[in-house]
């Protein structure tokens, strides 16, 4: 086991047989983009055959590792060894050629063109053909989808295919070259339970037939299923590898983050300090979902889980006025109410805060302290509607103090921000306006461990004070660590509830539930 | 068979057919006059210049975006290859000399674009803007160029012509030029160029997503360039192949002529945000929009009215297609949650 | 202002020093009252365009059909005035016509979601054909001496009053954009109009204004012409729809949206008159130049702006 935490400076020996049963040897590879390092000294070894996972926070440089590997990124130092073969330079081309194969997140497809077409050009552009040869065409599409048994129908324009779909025109795209060593940055990011469950056996099947696969994730329970191995990568720099069996739970959330904290923030259960139902959905059906009943008390967390495409996004947004409801009531404090859109939930004290902080959370070229008062112009401007530049900024720089977003200036655009960082950013801006009700969806996606647990810990903090949030998750472990209660679902329908005492039971057994479905109600 | 058919009603190009044929029906009940023989020559007719152009709106938009400076590279580029055939005594070479003269040019301007929209990624339309006013400058201000008659090739070529009807009926005749057959064999060579070579796929690949199209190998910032020259090219022909068929060279006729294009492409099924069209919709399109301008009026209709008409087909056009890709938008939604 | 944007500061000094190095090439004809009395008659009109297309763009659109809705409103304006009707009812109705044609192009872009070149493509054409129906095709004049000499009136004897009338909106329309919630809005609907609904602002609404304010921007345009040349015409102007945009651009509106500010754009109208007439005073060179010189100039600004852009973004990203 190769261990960087505990003894800093000492290198890995190479023995001789590593050389024959390494696919992949990179050492000591540095690379920095104007003044920041990206990467200070990286080593990765994967062996041939195995599934290795690459893991780390974000900006831990694993998309940079890879995209050097892949002959992307030159590196400013260091060594990359393919198949025993020194690479002083590596090329995208000298990648492909050693069977080095990328699967990025958004699957590089062409959305306009037919899956023939997005399986075929790769090969033909590699082989400097410069006519249109469509029997040919169709000839490689075949063979492409019949290495992992994908049925599809080809002549179909991509973008009317599913998520699930275009990821495995990516794979099979990227097996047609014979591939070695497959590298999948984060895979099943868009990806349905059932949609994981296939490209795991895939992954397996592709095992079997001696392929290499490196895969990046930072979902625990993913990594322990699929991988043999792991590295961990901090700042740029290696903090350990080794065989998974070697790895526990804790032991990861300390790699990946340096800390040792008690893995959940703890939580009171005690359902009689609760307050009164703030937020009540009767039968409430949507787009996405039908039939979703529950009541929200105030200082509750209500966790609503389940995989993508279990309408859970689709519930958030008809509570908050983004979908309009096609039957059902919703009741606020006890009164019905007809929300039309996002400002109507506000004037009733729901505050939403997206799932997608990209597209649908920030202006980022915008000052951060436009984004945090964007939901408070009306408050913050006079009968005439004309801000106070005062007033506003002042507001600003308290929330910034108060969720603690770093940055040296609010005036700075967003998009200078570190993820999770601009997730405070959305969440604080979703609190300006005091909600009675929080809604968050996806509240810690890409957001590096250490925001992650401040944003945990503050929802609890919330909560003690008597605001009333929902968290709609995919992620098993947070739905456990701040809920205090969860719904499950499924195919648009709450198919499972779990009690408090469901969740305070220890960490993998909860987690199990979770995913399980719940138990269902009488 | 039945695959084509449900494909094939899907496509935009496959509604406006159907509106073409009502109209043309409808124009015929109305005046009698719609498939006489010199209305339908009139009309290829006018269709000649605006198709031309309408390449290059189409290439650029699948793959970029908006260029709004086709009409004046025409200008300036055709007024160079006068000049250069007068001053060169090459008017009694073939008309073909003083083409790809102007095709020189052409591709030289459109480099211009080409360079300055691949290097700065600026947006295509102000660039083109920029560049419009620019080339309108250096025609009018720098070269204050003025009507011309056209040297002795030309001429000729654009006395030549390709079918001379007379409808017996009116008596009016009506002759569709040569250029007719350029306007062909662009088509031709476009369709040929964007359906079998790998550089006319890698056009729509760029168009679809720029980042897979640099992974999967295609030389993105080169075809990007590469359209845009070709672009000057086509205009310089589209800008000849007006003057030979008004018979001599007017500087100021050319600017104006591009949002009527851009709207016959869209009508036609090119999408604003890139990726998709194609040529036959372009050609309807362009079809549509000339057959209300010219003929209108055999439905009665005062010229008056014409703009307004255009218009209110452009809106409705533009509505239906964009209400189609949001349906289309939700319809993905849906397919999401049925394979949950 | 308490914080001058350093664009605005770059305008200001080109402004600058182009007035010296006009004053000091042709003292005689350039610092002369009539001179800036005729620029700042003209850069009116098509000053109140550029800022009606700039406030679109920043909204993430654009107006095409500007000029189209400003000689609409001429001519319904002068049709009434022509047959004897009262001078403030035309003046009120031409406005009511320009809210309405604002308020259409705001309707297509936000409620029917067309993008905006396309649906403003479709209405400048609709507008100018109901302005050759009204006016059969022909010019609307005889406008009656009480409002054409609105055109000739100067406030102080010295200010021609349709340049006071632009600088009122100016600052009305500055006022707007910076300092009301409805400013702020538009803007960010122009960044991330997805973000916006998410944030709960009504974009479709904000829209429909933003189109709306470009039409009355139009529509005393339109007034302003009409006084000033004595008559309306359908087709008048049709090159000042390039100009707007490009005045706009070079004023420093982002045409991606979200950004831009109004004092630029009218900083760069003065500039751009300034170069015009500037140029007219030497006979021998033609006023197309003009156009050679915007448009060097609208891709040298757009370079200029991406090159300091970069360098200011790189400089923030390295500090936080």
């Amino acid at each position: 086991m190769v261990d960087y935490l505990r003894r800093p400076g000492e290198k890995e020996r190479h023995g001789d047989t590593m050389e024959n049963d390494n696919i992949l040897c990179v050492k000591g590879i540095k690379k920095s983009f104007g003044g920041v390092h990206a990467l200070r000294g990286v080593d990765l070894t994967i062996k041939r055959g195995e599934t290795h996972c690459l893991a780390g926070e974000n900006g831990c440089g694993k998309s940079t590792i890879i995209k050097v590997i892949s002959g992307f990124y030159k590196p400013d130092e260091g060594m990359i060894e393919v198949d025993g073969k020194e690479y002083p330079v590596m090329t995208p081309g000298s990648a492909i050629k050693e069977g080095i194969q990328v699967i990025y997140q958004d699957f590089s497809i062409f959305p306009n063109l037919t899956v023939i077409e997005n399986l075929a050009f790769n090969q033909v552009l590699a082989n400097k053909k410069k006519l249109v040869n469509k029997k040919e065409f169709r000839r490689i599409a075949k063979e492409a989808v019949k290495k992992i048994n994908f049925d599809v129908d080809l002549d179909a324009l991509v973008e009317t295919l599913p998520v699930a779909d275009k990821q495995l025109i990516a794979i099979s795209r990227a097996l047609l070259d014979n591939a070695k060593l497959i590298i999948m940055d984060e895979p099943t990011t868009a990806l349905t339970k059932k949609e994981i469950d296939r490209l795991f056996e895939i992954i397996t099947n592709l095992k079997e037939n001696g392929v290499t696969i490196l895969f990046v994730s930072h979902k625990l329970d993913e990594v322990f299923e699929i991988s043999d191995s792991i590295t961990i990568l901090r700042n740029g720099e290696n903090v350990i590898s080794c065989p998974t069996k070697e790895m526990t739970e804790e032991k990861f959330a300390y790699y990946m983050t340096g800390r040792h904290f008690d893995a959940q923030v703890k939580k009171e259960v005690n359902e009689e300090s609760r307050g009164n139902v703030v937020l009540e959905a009767r039968n409430l059906a949507a787009l996405g979902f039908e039939g979703v009943s529950f009541e929200l008390h105030q200082g509750e967390i209500l966790g609503i889980t389940g995989q993508l495409g279990s309408g859970r996004t689709e519930l958030s947004m008809a509570l908050c006025g983004l979908l309009k409801p096609t039957a059902g009531q919703i009741f606020v404090e006890g009164k019905e109410v007809h929300i039309r859109n996002v400002s109507e939930a506000q004037k009733l004290g729901i505050a939403l805060v997206p799932e997608d902080r990209l597209t649908e959370g920030l202006f980022l070229p915008q000052s951060i302290i436009k984004n945090i008062t964007v939901s408070r112009l009306d408050q913050l401007a006079n009968k005439f509607g004309i801000l106070s530049d005062k007033k506003v900024e002042e507001e600003s720089a308290q929330w910034v103090k108060e969720i603690g977003v770093v940055t040296k200036n609010h005036e700075f655009p967003v998009q200078t921000l570190s993820g999770g960082n601009q997730q405070k950013v959305v969440l604080a801006r979703g609190l300006a306006n005091h909600p009675k009700v929080l809604i968050l969806n996806g509240p810690t996606v890409g957001v590096d461990i250490g925001a992650k647990y401040d944003i945990h810990r503050l929802l609890r903090d919330l909560a003690a004070e008597g605001m009333a949030i929902i968290v709609v998750s995919d992620d098993a472990a947070e739905v456990v660590t701040t809920c205090d209660r969860a719904l499950v679902m499924q195919a648009g329908q709450v198919t499972g509830k779990l009690s408090a005492q469901d969740l305070s039971a220890d960490v993998l057994t909860a987690q199990a539930t979770v995913q399980e479905g719940g138990i269902i109600d009488e | 068979m039945n695959k084509f058919f449900k494909r094939m009603v899907k496509q935009t190009e496959f509604y406006v057919f159907l509106i073409i044929v009502v109209l043309s029906l409808v124009i015929q009940v109305r005046s009698g006059l719609f498939f006489a023989n010199n209305n339908i020559v009139d009309l290829l007719r006018s269709m000649i210049v605006p198709s031309m152009y309408a390449i290059c709106a189409l290439l650029a938009f699948v793959s970029t975006g908006p260029d709004v400076s086709f009409p004046l590279i025409a200008a300036l580029s055709s007024y160079l290859a006068l000049i250069v055939t007068n001053n060169l005594g090459l008017e009694d070479t073939s008309w073909f000399i003083t083409f790809i003269i102007g095709i020189f040019f052409g591709c030289i301007m459109g480099a211009l674009n080409g360079f300055i929209i691949v290097r700065y990624n600026f947006p295509s339309l102000i660039v083109t803007l920029g560049t419009s006013s620019l080339f309108s400058g250096i025609l009018l201000g720098a070269f204050e160029a003025e009507r011309m008659n056209l040297p002795k090739n030309l001429a000729a070529f654009g006395k030549a012509s390709l079918i001379t009807v007379k409808n017996a009926k009116s008596g009016l005749g009506s002759t569709l030029p040569m250029t007719f057959l350029l306007m062909i064999a662009l088509y031709i060579i476009a369709y040929l160029v964007l359906n079998k070579t790998m550089v006319g796929r890698g056009v729509y690949a760029v168009g679809g997503d720029e980042v897979s199209a640099e992974r999967a190998g295609f030389n993105v910032k080169g075809i990007r360039f590469g359209i845009f020259v070709v672009n000057g090219g086509i205009a310089a022909i589209a800008g000849l192949s007006y003057a030979v068929m008004s018979m001599r060279y007017l500087p100021t006729e050319y600017a104006g002529g591009e949002m009527i294009v851009i709207a016959a492409i869209i009508l036609g099924g090119t999408r604003m945000t890139g990726g998709i069209g194609t040529l036959k919709g372009c050609l309807l399109g362009t079809l549509l929009l000339t057959m209300v301008s010219n003929s209108l009026i055999l439905l009665g209709i005062s010229v008056y009215w014409q703009k307004v008409f255009i218009g209110a087909i452009i809106i409705i056009g533009t509505a239906v297609s964009a209400v189609q890709s949001h349906a289309g938008r939700k319809a993905k939604t849906r397919l999401k949650k049925e394979t949950a | 202002m308490r914080k001058m944007n350093s664009n605005i500061k770059r305008l200001l000094i080109i402004l600058v020093v182009f007035v010296v190095i006009a004053c000091a090439t042709r003292p005689s004809e350039f610092i002369k009252i009539g001179n800036f009395q005729t620029m700042a008659k003209q850069l009116s009109e098509y000053g109140l365009m550029a800022i009606g297309v700039g406030i679109c763009m920043i909204s993430g659109g654009i107006d095409l059909s500007t000029v189209y809705i400003a000689n609409l409103c001429g001519i319904l304006a002068g049709l009434m005035m022509q047959s004897g009707g009262s001078i403030p009812l035309a003046i009120l109705v031409a406005l009511i016509v320009g809210i309405i044609c604002g308020s259409f192009n705001g309707f297509l872009v936000s409620y029917l979601r067309i993008p905006a070149m396309l649906a403003t493509l479709g209405t400048y054409q609709l507008f100018m054909g109901i302005a050759i129906i009204a006016s059969k095709g022909s010019t609307v004049s005889g406008i009656p001496a009480e409002y054409t000499s609105f055109a000739t009136t100067a406030l102080f004897g010295y200010i021609p009053l349709s340049f006071v009338v632009f600088l009122l909106l100016v600052v009305v329309v500055t006022f707007i954009m910076s300092k009301t919630k409805f400013g702020t809005r538009v803007y960010l609907v122009g960044t991330n109009e997805k973000a916006a609904r998410f944030a709960g602002i009504h974009g479709n609404a904000v829209l429909i204004r933003t189109y709306m304010l470009s039409g009355i921007m139009s529509a005393v345009a339109g007034l302003l012409s009409l006084a000033r040349i004595n008559s309306a015409k359908a087709d008048f102007g049709s090159s000042y729809t390039m100009q707007c945009i490009l005045i706009a651009v070079l004023g420093g509106v982002n045409p991606n949206g979200g950004f831009g500010t109004i004092p630029g754009i009218a900083i760069a109208v003065v500039i751009l008159q300034m170069m015009s007439s500037y140029l007219n005073m030497f006979p021998g060179i033609s006023n197309y130049y003009r156009d050679l010189i915007w448009g060097a100039a609208l891709i040298g600004v757009l370079i200029m702006n991406f090159v300091l852009d970069r360098r200011r973004t790189q400089r923030l990203s390295k500090i936080s």
